[in-house]
Order: structure tokens, then sequence, then C-alpha cells
């Protein structure tokens, strides 16, 4: 399952999840940087756990569901993390952008009120050479905010 | 009539050069501080970012089109040496592979003065062949099947050793280029020296660093009958097209050249590179789409560099600060190829001082290719120059902010002319004021515990002033959106949206509804490089004028329906309004009305003002905190002023002093390229080990503008901005350092092992 879809593919056993999700399935905002788990830019959820799709085999994922930055909101219906990086200016080039935006996701599913310190160390997997990490962190705080409003 | 073609010069990262300008039709009157603007000064969203966040913003790795191939690139294991067997056939043969190359398969295309695939080997990784197959995975394991042998000869890979007599040659030329050293020199130093109350002279090291975009350079070439398209992940469109076009003996026009986004340049990217190249020749020789992008460790390795300096400085003062000589003996250390790019040029242009003597000793040596790395040279040298100025203050016992305002430069001294602004000044008080630099300064230090606080600052100039040529059209589709059209490149930096800004504010219209197209040579008028922060105020300039003409026309055709004088029109927020009667018109149903008449006007950027330099200048502070048992140097804050001119949209500009100023903290404390001198090998080619800044590195960091329109340097007020942050910061964090440990620093990064070393000393 990729963003709610079935998908069935054949892939050698050492086909690892992005280079199916990229060159398979054409989903390509998931970003191929290091290859090796160095710098958080393929991140997406595996059942709901982030993951590195560069160091995760698509053998591995049968029958679980796996979430891209195309499965994460519609234009017109973002997630308000997706709404923050964009009103706080989170993104320059962009090219970390969808990593660090399911990155922040499963952070705040495992701590919904993170301080600014959780967020840093949280976060800090996933490598940015523009140096939009204060806009990252105002997001992603500010996302967090507004999802206790929500709750609350 | 007056020749509308005249000469100009325009600074590029610290070089001048002369260009041609022809006229604009109109030069508006500069847009001053009183100007009375809506849209330009405004904190509109960066209008690129839904696609962004969204993952459908395509990069060119991620241009995927029908029937493409793969290709993959075979390098040189050794530092030097030659190749004795090349055989692509045991490649050729496995199941997937669609074509090789090597050598005798490409035309001559010379980069860094390194032939495409030269049997002699220059430098490790070097290209010898390129594979392309049907998946990249293919690709890569048939470079395994290449029959490669080589035989290894002796290299340099540092500048003592390429300088040692009885070296390897590494060029045929030489170790050094023929200009080299470069001297430049105003006054006379012995004379100044000798006036001097207190000399000092100390030796800096500055590491090789490496640009590390997360998107690495990359092309796909699709070539189809004699003309070819490739999609370029590219700082200039025009400059790609002008290599490929040479390299493959084609008319300009048969080469388009696309990019749309990418994932950082930094300056690395400015022309054809090796992939672009290898992707172009294979898309020929194969008729198909080929896509050619460089793995992270061919990035790390042969993509680019910030090169290492070694600088003597030597400074000397009178006993109230005033400098009487300022000297720098540098050796920078290019690799097999590059530019001249050297620390020496901010030493002239700083300070005050009439003797000044810089000598740079360019090196060749058998590594990687330096290229422009974000402020090139200024970086290097303002790290030494500010340290120097750092230890000067302490010798004179003045404060180190006192000492650089006892020095101001009010003229442009290197080059004798007077500058269209600066507010570095201001930017001095404010950046000390929000530091609370007095305080902070003379805080109590602890000198016995493990973890030590200090302080420390340095200042900044930029060349910023951009010029032409540059051009733009601005045209109003039937429903009143608008196009800004122009060949300029948005890295990440906000261009699309600071354009759309200016022709918003001309038109009165609504930003939302004007879009900037970016990045295609067949489809859109010249403008340079993205390079040197000169994108604003190279094409701003030209996007005005080309909007001025088109509300021009726009006016005309309201006048007609509200039956009222052009003249007595003004626009905002989408409206047309007749001041005498108050009559108004939506801009979108006046172009309703005007049916598929299409209002178009046309803007280029005219001359800079003579014998005037326009330079960006900022303040950065800095407090650190040091564990003198582990080495470890957290920094707390950092306090950055600058002077760009007018800010055309106040937070895309903090992001790229941000942003600027991260890569200088990872400059000051983590990076440097690490080569086994044995073996002539580069030992840490991946992310993991070349370290950048995490976000868990960041800290508070205060980054604002020294507000002011610069009406002088051109009609939009506005100076570049995005290199500065970079230049101060290093220094500033190594001062901090100093302040802190009581000790010197001569070298960065500042390791926790350089930091023991020298609080131990």
């Amino acid at each position: 399952m990729v963003n709610g879809a079935a998908f069935d593919v054949t892939v050698p056993d050492h086909e690892t999840l992005l280079s199916t999700l990229r060159d398979r399935l054409e989903l390509t905002g998931t970003k191929l940087v290091c290859g090796r788990g160095e710098c958080g830019a393929c991140t997406v959820l595996v059942d709901g756990t982030a993951v590195y799709a560069c160091l995760t085999l698509t053998a591995a994922c049968e029958s679980r569901a796996v979430t891209t930055i195309e499965g994460i909101g519609r234009e017109d219906a973002l997630h308000p993390v997706q709404a923050a990086f964009i009103e706080h200016d989170a993104a320059q080039c962009g090219f970390c952008t969808p990593g660090q935006i399911v990155a922040a996701i499963a952070l705040l599913e495992r701590n919904p009120s993170p301080t600014e310190d959780d967020v840093r160390r949280g976060m800090s997997g996933n490598l940015c050479r523009c140096g939009t990490y204060p806009k990252i962190v105002r997001a992603v705080m500010a996302a967090a905010d507004q999802a206790r409003a929500a709750d609350g | 009539m007056a020749n509308r073609f005249v000469a100009t010069k325009v600074e590029i990262e610290g070089r001048e050069e002369t260009k041609i300008v022809e006229l604009p039709a109109r030069e508006p009157a500069p847009w001053d501080d009183d100007a009375a603007l809506t849209v330009v000064g405004q904190r509109v969203p960066r209008m690129d970012a839904l696609e962004k966040v969204t993952g459908r913003a395509r990069y060119t790795a991620d241009i995927q089109l029908p029937r493409m191939l793969y290709a993959a690139i075979l390098r040189a294991p050794v530092a030097s040496g030659r190749v004795t067997t090349l055989d692509l056939s045991p490649a050729l043969e496995l199941d997937g592979v669609r074509g090789a190359v090597a050598l005798d398969d490409v035309p001559s295309i010379v980069l860094d003065g390194v032939r495409l695939f030269d049997r002699t080997i220059h430098y490790a990784n070097q290209p010898l062949a390129a594979v392309c197959a049907d998946s990249l995975e293919i690709a890569v394991r048939a470079l395994n099947a290449i029959a490669l042998e080589i035989v290894s000869e002796p290299h340099v890979v540092t500048a003592e050793q390429a300088l040692a007599s009885g070296a390897p040659r590494v060029r045929s030329s030489g170790n050094t280029p023929r200009s080299s050293p470069r001297i430049i020199s105003r006054g006379d130093v012995g004379a100044g020296l000798a006036q001097a109350d207190v000399v000092i002279t100390r030796e800096y090291r500055t590491p090789a660093a490496l640009h590390t975009a997360l998107e690495p350079h990359g092309a796909v070439a699709d070539w189809n009958a004699g003309r070819v398209t490739v999609w370029e992940s590219t700082q200039g469109i025009f400059n790609t097209r002008a290599d490929l076009a040479k390299a493959f003996a084609m008319p300009l026009s048969s080469v388009r050249v696309i990019k749309n986004y990418m994932g950082g340049g930094f300056g690395a990217k400015n022309g054809a590179s090796h992939a672009t190249y290898i992707a172009v020749a294979l898309s020929k020789l194969l008729g198909r789409p080929v896509r050619c992008v460089l793995d992270r460790e061919g990035e790390q390795t042969d993509a680019g560099n910030r090169p290492s300096t070694a600088q003597r400085v030597t400074l000397g003062a009178k006993r109230d600060g005033t400098l009487t000589a300022i000297k720098l003996d540098a050796t920078i250390s290019l690799g097999i190829g590059g530019w001249l790019g050297g620390p020496g040029r901010i030493y002239h242009e700083l300070y005050r001082c009439a003797n000044v003597h810089s000598s740079e000793t360019f090196v060749y040596m058998n590594t990687a290719a330096m290229s422009s790395f974000r402020a090139p040279g200024h970086v290097e040298g303002a790290f030494g120059l500010e340290r120097a100025m750092d230890v000067l203050a302490r010798e004179l016992d003045l404060d180190p902010l006192e000492l650089r305002r006892a020095n101001y430069a009010d003229l442009a001294q290197d080059k004798r002319r007077p500058y269209s602004s600066k507010r570095l000044d201001e930017c001095y008080t404010r950046g000390a004021q929000r530091f609370g630099w007095g305080r902070a300064r003379t805080m109590p230090r602890e000198n016995d515990g493990r973890f030590r606080r200090g302080v420390g600052m340095a200042s900044l100039t930029w060349g910023a002033g951009g010029g032409p040529p540059a051009y733009a059209t601005v045209r109003l589709n039937r429903d009143g959106s608008v196009d800004v059209l122009t060949g300029a490149q948005d890295l990440g930096t906000g261009a699309r949206t600071v354009f759309a800004q200016v022709a918003a504010e001309v038109l009165g219209a609504r930003v939302e509804h004007v879009r900037t197209i970016l990045g295609d040579t067949e489809r859109l008028p010249f403008a340079s490089n993205s390079w040197g922060s000169i994108t604003t105020a190279s094409v701003a300039p030209a996007v005005r004028v080309a909007a001025e003409e088109a509300r021009d026309s726009l006016y005309e055709a309201a006048s007609g329906v509200l039956g009222v004088s052009p003249d007595d029109l003004e626009s905002c927020d989408g409206v047309i309004r007749a001041r005498s009667s108050g009559a108004s018109i939506a801009i979108g149903d006046l172009c309703e009305k005007l049916g598929d008449v299409m209002i178009i006007g046309q803007g280029s950027r005219g001359p800079n003002p003579e014998q005037t330099q326009i330079s960006a200048f900022g303040a950065q502070f800095a407090e650190v905190e040091v564990d003198v048992e582990t080495g470890r140097v957290r920094v707390l804050r950092i306090v950055s002023a600058h002077d760009s001119g007018r800010i055309i949209n106040p937070t895309l500009a903090e992001s790229q002093l941000e942003g600027g100023i991260i890569q200088g903290l990872g400059y000051a404390l983590f990076e440097e390229r690490v080569l086994d001198e044995r073996l002539g090998l580069p030992l840490n080619p991946t992310m993991h080990d070349y370290k950048i800044p995490t976000i868990a590195d960041i800290p508070d960091i205060d980054a604002f503008f020294v507000d002011g329109a610069d009406p002088v340097a051109n009609h939009t007020g506005v100076k570049g901005l995005a290199e500065p942050p970079i230049i101060g910061t290093a220094p500033a964090i190594a001062n901090a350092v100093a302040d802190a440990i009581g000790r010197e620093v001569g070298e960065i990064p500042l390791t926790p092992w350089r930091v023991l070393d020298a609080t131990r000393a």
C-alpha cells in the first residue's frame, strides 16, 4: 500500500523502497541525496513510523502502509505541518523539504507537545544545506500549537 | 542620435567586468526611501512553496522521460597516473547496457584544464568513461565490468608538496599559474609598518570546504534531430547553453536548457558540468533521453570546493588603533584548475588604510578543481583579516568594535571611488545594541571552570551591485493575470517571488495574480547566472521597466473606457482608478474587454553609475561556550546586521541571512575535506564524514537588515544580500572562541582537537 492505494510490483530482493517509489511508481517527491541513511531526504512513513527509504527494502514493505509526501495533504487540503512550512518560509531550495515534513509529522505523532529542543533533537537526522533550520523549528512548533488548539 | 550601446562595469564575485549595455527605452526615477510602495517591502509568502511542501516541485533528478536511459561515471582510483587499458566492451555485453563513451567518443571538452575522459589522470575520481543502461543499477554494475588498467605516478595534494623543489609537475606549464603570485598594492607597506606603534604578524589556515548541495550536479538530455533539450540543475542556463553549443559545435538556438527547480547551488553550478556533457554525448549517440546525475561520492569529490588557504597577515597600527599597514602573503590550493579566487581583496576593501599589500600564490595540485563557493575569496580572507584585527585589538587593549570604527572607510580606497551607499556604521551600532556587546564583552570570565564563554565580532563587505545585461517581459492575460518572464534562475533564494512583487507594485496588480516564469533559454529573454548575489539588483530593474511599459499600455486602454486621460490614472490592489472622478475598473475586467489583445511590456537593465562602488556591508556578533575538557565549541547566539539596500521581501531575505550564517557556522566548526596525503585520495566523501550543520547545532540567530533604499545603485534601490552573511560568521565565532579560552586559534574548522591543542599551548 502506498498512499492508500495498493500496488503490485515485482522487485528484486535487494531493491530499496526509495528506488521503487521514485523509479517504478514515479513518486519523485521522496529524494535521493546520500543513499546511505545520513541525510533524511528520503524519509517516508511505514505503518506510521518514519524510516529512511534508501535503507528500507521494498520486499520488507509487503502488505504494509507506506506514506510519502504525495500522500500527505492535498494542495487544497494541506496537512498543518505543510501549511506551517509555507507560513514560516521553512523551505528554500526545497529539496530536503519532503523529508523534513514527513519527519516532523512522525515527530509530532510521537510527541504532540514538543519543546524546541525536542524538535532540534528529533529532526537532527534531516539535513538542510540552505540553512532553513530556524524556520523549520518555528514551523514545527506552530503546527504542534495548532494541532493542540484544534484538539483542545 | 547618441549610440544606445555603451559600456558599463559590473562586479561579479570580486571580478569587475566591462559589459556592453543597450540603454533601456526608459530609466525610471529611483525608488528612494520616500517612494510609496505597497507590495515591494512586504512579507509575501514564497510563491513556489506549495510545490515544495507537497513534493510536486520537479527537480532535474526527478525528470523521467519515455525511453530514458541512466548514465554512470567510471572514475580514476588514483590521484596521478596514466590509463594503459580501457576496454568498454565487457560492459557493453551486459544485459540492459545501451552504450558507453570514453575519450575517443566525445568531442574535445576541456573543463578546469582537464580534457573530459583524459587518459592522463590528474586527480582522484577524475571521470574516465561513462556507461548508459536501462536502469541506474545496471549502469553502475557495468562500470565494474570495464577493463581498466592504470599506472600510478607520483602526486602532490598539498600546496607544500606542490611548491617543493623537485615536485612532480601537475600541469605541463608548472604548479602555479602564469599570473601567480598576484600582487595587489597601494601605498608603501614598509613605510606604514615603520610608522606603526604596534605590529602583529599571524598565520591562519582555512580548509577546503565542499558545497554539499543536496541535489548533486546532474542533467537530463534529450537529443532530437540535431537539437538538444537539457534539464539541468544549474545557476546559469545561458552559460550552460553556451558551453554545450561550443562543445558540440551547434548553434545556440539548437540547444535548449531548462532549470525549473534546483536543490542548491552555492556557486558550484555555473555552467555545463561533466554530467551535462556526458548526458548530451550519450543522448546524441543513442538517440534516447539520458539522465546523468552524480552520486554523492562524485558530488563530494569532483564538483567544486572552496579552496584551502594559508594566510600570513601583518598589521601595523598607531596606539589609537589607526591602521598604518596591512600585509598579506597567501597560498591558495586551487587543485587541478579553477579560477584565481583568492582571499586578498577584502584586505584592500574593508578598512581605511593607506598602505596595503597582498601577494597571493595560487597552486595547482592533484586534487579536484576549486570553484566559486558563496562569497569566494572573501570568506577565506575575512577569516584571516578579522582574526588579525581581533588580535590587534587585544594588543592595543581596545574594544574590537571600536578598532573597526576607528578605521572606517568612507571611500572604496582600492578603486578610489565613492560608495553608492554605506550603512556599516549603523550595522555596528544596531548589531552591538541587539547583541548587548558592551555588557557581553566585559562580563566576568570564568577562568577555571569546564565551560568558558566568550564573544567575538567581525565585519564584512561584498560587491553587490549587479548590472546588465538582463531582460524581462511582462504580459497580461485576458483575465488580468500577469506573467513575468525572464531567463534568470531561482536557486531557492526567492527570485520568483521578488520579481512578481516588483511587477505587482508597478502595475497595481494583486501579487497573487502575478506569476514569474524562469529558467528556459528557448522561451525567455536573457538574464545572467545567479551568482555573486547579483540576481535581484540585475533583474528587478528590468522587471520594473517592463512592467512600466505594460502599465502605460494598460492605462491607455483604461483611459478610453473610463473617459479620462491616462495621466489621471493610478492603480492599486488590482483596480485602476481615475484620481479626478474616482471612476474605476478592475484590471481583470479591463483585460476581458480587450479580448485577446495582449498587453506586453519589455524591459532591460541599464548601466551602472559611473565611478561608483556598490557594496553590501554587515557586522556579525557571536557568543560561544567552549568545553575545555573536550574541546567542543557550542555557538550560543549570533547577531547579524546587514546593509543590502532596499529589501523587497524581508522574510525571504532573512532566510538568506540565516542560511549564510549557518553555512558560515559549518565552515567555522565542522567542515573540511580530508585527503590522505600518501594515497592522494579523499577520505570523507560522504555526508556522515563531511559534517555540515544539523538542526541541533543551530544557535539563536538574530539576523536583520538596516533597511534603506540605495537609489544610486539602481532604480529599485536594492543591493545583493545572499553572500554577505557567510563572510563574517567564521571569524566572529573564532574570535569568540579566542575570547573564551584566552588563547589564539589559527586554523578552522575549530574541531575539538584543534581547540584542545590551543588550550594546552
